[in-house]
Parts: structure tokens; C-alpha cells; sequence
């Protein structure tokens, strides 16, 4: 049975619940965010009105400012190079077994890693593989290799790489998904059409396939900035930011300053320029990565 | 329709988790210790008891499931009919803390570390407890024996009284009871400690050979031993702590400015934060105070003995997996390796060595000061008088709520000796705090340690959390040798001087009575070396 909607007003009926709860618990927080950012606001004491202070002191006076964006530009790169290139193999490896019993097989196993959570990922890493007699201090002095062990979190020279090589071999059930539903995708023309022109093996990888799954990259690209601007929950949980401010991020500068440090307008104020900076990186994006709608004219 | 043979193996399967994850018949999941239900009652009081008697427990898996507190909330819901309380599990953070009494909605009981009550006292989210503590107990009282504690006070009741009332606030008000005692210890390995000829170091000189010799040591696999094991939260306070009283204690009749008549008698010297806020303007704390680089470097040094990761919490792994000689935490730990079966080795308890001249030209020679003290500390949140106008001053409030009355009849209760005894003793982890409780033997060297002079002062609870936050950090960055002693002092003086800022414009202290003092103290300080120089005026 198929209902016809009479008038365009009642589309706009329909959306309107939708739209009023986006608007109430999105974005009206950002808007009271923002305001928020020009107050000294401490919950349960007065306020006062200081306008852009808290930007001039983020950016000019914080020293935690700089260093943490720098810690967030790096970490947020090597996760987006990550998701862009192991998942996308894996996922193309899959796709090119001969029978769809061993695809299904394959993908179950690569998607079944997801339901572990991600704290337990962290304090796997935290408490299994980094601390002082985990796996990797225990694999170098069964090698004779004592004099590298270290404490991997808390030692200034590799905290921000242990923390950036966690969930290695970085081939992460979610991506391998997406970019496979890209290669399904794919017209079986296309493929006929490459193989008869001897276009085969690497140079169909590079050639055919990633052209045809740069709607699928732009994705995990898009995800992936926006998480690692956003995001600090298995920082706080590994190192809290230390040792020092090496592995801080401003997304975890910014929850101190709120709860911890009750500097709530400063806290604002941080999380405002970090929505800038995303809004700004994904426009970016749409502008200048193409995707293979575009490749092929359809839009 | 009949199920498909296919799913059998899973229906099999889900069947066995269930039974595998179900719980033992004999326990119970609910945390809760009143039998009354919540419509029988008038007064529902929430009671955030934390972490040592919530009823229902195991703490460390170890022994039968807790009761104490259960019972004694039995008796008083018994005497009290129209009340019930509850016991709550909450988070320990104080996200949670600031959030819940921001909007009225915290437990009437907290049990948080008072110094983070301080902070916030004047934003009226604490009532000021002098008030009854400054009465008679009650249920002391209907007992008719006028000798016994707490008949004239409340007060009287505490066996440490130094630590109860040094709680008060710096506002000179106290917003805390403190229901019971922890302190800290050296835990050691009793078996490698004759093993390899060691006794108990009695100074820092001793200590650190103790530490080199089993930092040598090879286990039988070759490996060695982490000599000892401490985290990150230990150096930022107990270490600062005991090293700074160590090296100022010399210093303190001519820089302790301010004689609380309430305080002095029980905390000797102490330097509170508007004290070390004037020093430090006076160029104390700082690069060029010889005694502050001491205090950093002592720490640097002990270091050099202690596992690598400090950030770490499971270090009680290493200790009883013998892959650590000593682990410094609190007595709780006594509970949890008497109750380990399978443990190996015999262990005993020291307290941290004291510094000689030979450590440092500024060692007092005085034994390391007591550090601990309240473990669990009880405050009356602003929920216990939400019967009452908010617009009237606490005073005003205070004397009107019948809430709050109840609550504090429930502390006086539990404070009673029978009933401390119930709760505090029922498992050997922290240490009573009424007189007529005993102290269990295993508890005992703590005792002794609670018995020494207390800190001169403690700082990551002297200023505000951003202070602690980032010396923590700091320190921890400088202990693993990412920046060097004057970096590290650089940062720290950035950080005093805007937790001092803060502080001056939030709680704006009489400084000029500071500095009048100062000035008196001057003869004195004439006689003491290598003070710091004042900054030079510009």
C-alpha cells in the first residue's frame, strides 16, 4: 500500500518534530556554547561578561595551546592515513576472494572485533602491551633487548606514538565494511571492461578501484577528522594528557577546564574554536576531495 | 513450527553463558542497606557512604559480603521510623561532585577528600557542622555516663584530634567528620629482605641502599627487580609532602605567619595556602630557593629505584607477583595480601626513612611527618536543608531544616562506639577514629605512624585543581627526564603564581596583616641560612 502525501506542507509537518529536536539539543547548544565562551562562568558562582578574552587567552597565553593542537594535527593525520590504507586493502583482499562463502566468512571476522569496547581496547593496550612487564617490555627482554624496555605511556620520547599505534594492525571492522560495500559496488562492466583492456592487479587497484571508492575514503576521512579533533576519552583514559602536556589534545584541555577546573566559559571557548576548526577542515573536504560521483559526472 | 536443528548448537551455547554468568545464590547485587520502603518514610536520606563499607561488598574479593554499615542503619531506621537512608554508589570524580550539588541533586552524605570541599565552601554547598559538633552527642547522652566522650562534646569523641579539626576550612569553619583514618606505608617483601641480608633502613642514606642492592639483584629467570613500586599520585603528594617538610621544617618559626587559635593547638606550623601565597610573592618556592630545588631533586633521585611507568595503578600486581621488593600505598594493602592464600612471601610495613645531613644540608633531623589521616571524610551536602528557603542565610537554614537534623542525628549515630565498631572494624583496612574503638593488630604499625607530627602542609589540596593538574603533570614529565630541574621549576612558578592570583582574587585575605608578621619574624629569619631573595623590584 503506498500513501501520497496531499501538500508540501504536510512534508513539512513531518519533518518539523525532527527538525525542532535537532535544533533544541544540537543547535542551540552550539549557539549557547558560544555565548557561554564570552561569560566567566563557574557553575554555582556568578558570571561575568569578559567578550573574547578567553580566545585571546586560549591562543596567546595557554601554553598547553599549541602543543596540544600540534599532538591533535599528528595524531588525527596518522589515524586518517591508517583508515585510508590498511582497512581499504584488507577490504579489497576480501572482495577479490573467488567464493561468497569465504567473503562472508572473512567479513564476520573483521566486524567482529567491533562489540569489544573501546575502554577495553585502551586498558588492554594500557595494562596487557605498554605497562612495565607487558608484552612489548617482556618480547624485548626475551631478545636481549632490556635496555629498550621502557615505560611506553609515560616515557615523554614515545607516549604520543603508543598512543597513535594503538588498535594496530589498524584494520578496524567499520572501514573494512564501508570500503567493501564501495567495491561491491563496483559494475561488473567496469571490471569486464578493465580486464579486457590487461587492466589487472596493482595498476586495477590504483586505476579502477580507489577511483570507485573515493565516495567511501572522503567518508571515512570526513569520520575520521571529526573524531580525532573531537575526540580525547582514550587519552584521559591512558595518560590523562601527561606525561607533561605530550599527549594532550585541546578536546581533553577543554574537559578539565569545564569540570575539573569549573572554567566553564574557558572550556566554551575551546570547544568553539574546535568546531571551527572541523567546520572548516570539512568544507574543505567537500571543496577539494573528489568523489566518484564526481569522477563520473553524475552530479 | 518446530526450531530448526541448525540453531540448536546456539540456543546451546546462549543457555550455557546465562548459567555460566549468573550470579552465586548467597549474594545480593543490591548496594542498598534500608529495609523500609522509600513511601514509609518522611525522611529519605541519601548516604554516599564510598567505597570501604558499602554493604553488600567484597572489597578486594576477599571474605564475606559487608554488613556492618547495613546493620547499623537497620538500628537506626528502627529508632527512627520515619526514616529511611540510603546508601549510594557514586562516582568518585568531581565532575560528578560539582555537577550534583550545582543542581541541588547531590547525596545529604558525601565522602570526598575535604580539600575539595574547601574550595567551593562559599558557594554555600556544605553546612558548617561546628555548630553540632560543638554540642553533646545525644544517644552519648541518654546513656547517663557523664565521663564518657561526647557527652559534653561531639567533639570529644575523636581519638585523632589533630587531624579532625585540622580539617577545618580555610574560612575557619569545618564541613567535615572525619569517620575514620588511613596512612601510608612502605610494604616489603620480608623473604627477599633476608634473602639478600637487608633490615629495615632507618634513614634516607640506608634506604637508598637498600634500593641499590636490590636494584643488582637478578631474579632466578634473570630478571630484575623494580625496587620500589610507586605511582604518580604518590610522588605529587605524599612525596612533596614529606620532602618539603623535611627541608623547611627548620624554616617554619620565622615563615609561619598566621597562629589560628582554632587550628595552631592541633596543627603546629601548619602553613596554610594564604601563607604559602605570601612566601611564595616573597621569593619562597621558586628556582632561586635552594631549600624548593632540594625538595625536586631528592625526588629525581628517588626515582631512579621505582618502576617506569608511574602513570600505572595496578602496582599490587608487581608487588605480590614479587616482580617489586616494596610498594608504598595505604593500609588497605594489609587487608589485601593477609587475605592472599597464595601470596609466597612474608611482608612487613616501614615508613618512609627520614632525611640526615648527609641527604641534604637543609635536613631537619625530624622523622618523615604523618601525611594520611581522614580516609573517609563525611560533609552534609545543601540537599540536607532543601526543606528551607534557599534565599535565607545558611545560619538561618541550618536551624530551621528538620532534614538536616535527622542527618546529623544519623552521624552522631554511627559515631557511637558499638556502632563505629561494627562498621570500621568489620575488615582490617582503615583505622577508627573514636575513642573506645579499638585499633585491629594488623592496623597497628599504622597506628604508630598516626602518632607522629603532622604535615607542615599539603600541597595539591593548597590551591585550586588546575594547580595539582598541571604539577602532576609537570612532575611527572620531569621524574621521566623530558625537561630538566629549571624547566620544571619555570613551569612550577607559572603555575603558583596563577593559583596564587586566583586564590587572592577569589578569597581576597588580609595580606598586610601577613606582612606585618613578616616583618615581626624578620630577627629570626636573620639567623637562617640561604633563604630565597626577594624578587628584585622593577
Amino acid at each position: 500500500m503506498s500513501v501520497r502525501l496531499q501538500s508540501p506542507l504536510s512534508c513539512y509537518a513531518i519533518v518539523l518534530p525532527s527538525l525542532v529536536l535537532l535544533t533544541t539539543f544540537v543547535y542551540l547548544p552550539v549557539v549557547w556554547a558560544f555565548a557561554s565562551s564570552l561569560y566567566e562562568f563557574e557553575i554555582g558562582a556568578d558570571s561575568h561578561f569578559v567578550g573574547l578574552a578567553h580566545y585571546g587567552e586560549y591562543l596567546g597565553q595557554d601554553p598547553t595551546a599549541f602543543p596540544s593542537l600540534a599532538n591533535m594535527l599528528v595524531l588525527t593525520l596518522i589515524a586518517a592515513i591508517m583508515r585510508m590504507s590498511f582497512p581499504l586493502i584488507i577490504a579489497r583482499l576480501i572482495y577479490a576472494l573467488p567464493t561468497e562463502r569465504w567473503r562472508y566468512i572473512y567479513r564476520i571476522v573483521f566486524l567482529v572485533p567491533i562489540v569489544v569496547p573501546g575502554v577495553a581496547v585502551q586498558l588492554i593496550w594500557a595494562d596487557m602491551i605498554y605497562s612495565d612487564f607487558g608484552l612489548l617490555n617482556e618480547l624485548l627482554r626475551g631478545v636481549g633487548l632490556s635496555h629498550w624496555t621502557r615505560g611506553w605511556l609515560a616515557d615523554p620520547q614515545t607516549a604520543l606514538a603508543s598512543i597513535a599505534l594503538i588498535g594496530f594492525p589498524f584494520v578496524g571492522g567499520f572501514e573494512v565494511l564501508i570500503y567493501y560495500a564501495g567495491f561491491s559496488s563496483i559494475p561488473e562492466s567496469v571490471n569486464e571492461a578493465s580486464a579486457l583492456d590487461g587492466c589487472t592487479g596493482l595498476q586495477k587497484f590504483f586505476r579502477i578501484d580507489i577511483p570507485m571508492v573515493l565516495s567511501q575514503l572522503k567518508l571515512i576521512l570526513i569520520l575520521t577528522l571529526i573524531g580525532g579533533i573531537q575526540g580525547f576519552e582514550n587519552i584521559f583514559i591512558l595518560t590523562r594528557g601527561g606525561p607533561g602536556f605530550e599527549t594532550t589534545v585541546p578536546g581533553l584541555w577543554m574537559y578539565f577546564n569545564a569540570f575539573s577546573f569549573q572554567r566553564m566559559g574557558y572550556a566554551c571557548a575551546i570547544g568553539v574554536l574546535l568546531f571551527a576548526i572541523i567546520f572548516g577542515l570539512t568544507l574543505l573536504n567537500m571543496k577539494y576531495f573528489k568523489s566518484s560521483e564526481d569522477l563520473q559526472g553524475v552530479r | 513450527m518446530p526450531i530448526s536443528r541448525k540453531y540448536l548448537p546456539l540456543i546451546a551455547f546462549l543457555l550455557l553463558s546465562v548459567w555460566l554468568l549468573w550470579p552465586p545464590a548467597e549474594e545480593t547485587t543490591n548496594a542498598g542497606a534500608s529495609t523500609k520502603h522509600p513511601e514509609q518514610a518522611q525522611y529519605v536520606i541519601k548516604f554516599a557512604a564510598g567505597w570501604a563499607y558499602l554493604p553488600d561488598t567484597h572489597p578486594f574479593g576477599i571474605g564475606k559480603p559487608l554488613q556492618g554499615l547495613k546493620n547499623v542503619i537497620r538500628d537506626f531506621e528502627a529508632r527512627f521510623p520515619d526514616t529511611r537512608i540510603e546508601v549510594l554508589t557514586v562516582p568518585g570524580v568531581r565532575e560528578y561532585l560539582v555537577t550534583q550539588l550545582g543542581s541541588g541533586e547531590a547525596p545529604d552524605i558525601l565522602n570526598v577528600n575535604v580539600e575539595n570541599v574547601w574550595t567551593d565552601v562559599q558557594k554555600g554547598w556544605y553546612v558548617p557542622l561546628d555548630p553540632f559538633l560543638e554540642q553533646a552527642n545525644p544517644f552519648v547522652v541518654e546513656q547517663g555516663d557523664a565521663t564518657k566522650p561526647g557527652y559534653k562534646q561531639w567533639w570529644d569523641m575523636f581519638r585523632y584530634q589533630a587531624i579532625s579539626r585540622g580539617k577545618a576550612a580555610p574560612d575557619g569553619l569545618n564541613y567535615c567528620l572525619t569517620f575514620d583514618m588511613v596512612e601510608t606505608g612502605i610494604y616489603y617483601n620480608k623473604t627477599l629482605f633476608a634473602k639478600l641480608g637487608l633490615a629495615v633502613p632507618e634513614t634516607w642514606e640506608e634506604f637508598i641502599a637498600v634500593m641499590e642492592k636490590i636494584q643488582a639483584h637478578r631474579r632466578d629467570d634473570g630478571t630484575e627487580t623494580v625496587p620500589l613500586l610507586v605511582n604518580i599520585g604518590a610522588f605529587n603528594d605524599w612525596t612533596t609532602d614529606l620532602f618539603f617538610d623535611q627541608l623547611y621544617y627548620d624554616l617554619l618559626p620565622g615563615i609561619d605567619l598566621v597562629q589560628d587559635p582554632t587550628r595552631e593547638p592541633y596543627l603546629d606550623g601548619y602553613l596554610d595556602w594564604d601563607e604559602l601565597a605570601f612566601l611564595h610573592q616573597k621569593g619562597f618556592f621558586s628556582a632561586r630557593d635552594p631549600r624548593y630545588r632540594e625538595v625536586w631533586q631528592k625526588m629525581r633521585e628517588l626515582k631512579r629505584y621505582t618502576n617506569k611507568n608511574l602513570m600505572t595503578d595496578d602496582l599490587i600486581r608487581e608487588f605480590v607477583t614479587q616482580r617489586g621488593a616494596m610498594i608504598w600505598t595505604a593500609s588497605p594493602m594489609s587487608y589485601r595480601l593477609s587475605g592472599d592464600k597464595s601470596l609466597g612471601f612474608d611482608w612487613g610495613v616501614f615508613y618512609m626513612p627520614s632525611f640526615t645531613r648527609t641527604t641534604s644540608p637543609y635536613a631537619s633531623g625530624q622523622a618523615m611527618c604523618v601525611i594520611g589521616g581522614a580516609a573517609t571524610q563525611l560533609e552534609v551536602s545543601n540537599s540536607a536543608i532543601a526543606d528551607t528557603d534557599p534565599s535565607l542565610p545558611m545560619r538561618e537554614r541550618m536551624a530551621q531544616s528538620q532534614r538536616l537534623k535527622r542527618v546529623i542525628e544519623f552521624l552522631q549515630f554511627i559515631c557511637l562506639p558499638e556502632n563505629n565498631a561494627q562498621i570500621v572494624n568489620e575488615y582490617p583496612a582503615l583505622l577508627p577514629n573514636i575513642i573506645g574503638v579499638e585499633t585491629l593488630p594488623i592496623l597497628q604499625p599504622f597506628a604508630e605512624i598516626l602518632d607522629r607530627r603532622y604535615t607542615t602542609t599539603k600541597w595539591i589540596f593548597t590551591f585550586d585543581l588546575r594547580f595539582s593538574e598541571i604539577q602532576q603533570r609537570m612532575l611527572e614529565l620531569y621524574l621521566t627526564d623530558g625537561i630538566d630541574l629549571d624547566s620544571f621549576l619555570h613551569w612550577q612558578e607559572q603555575n603558583i603564581d596563577a593559583a596564587v592570583a586566583n586564590m587572592l582574587k577569589r578569597k581576597m585575605p588580609d595580606m598586610q596583616r601577613l606582612e606585618e608578621r613578616w616583618q615581626a619574624l624578620a630577627p629570626v629569619r636573620a639567623t637562617m641560612q640561604d633563604l630565597p631573595m626577594e624578587e628584585p623590584q622593577l
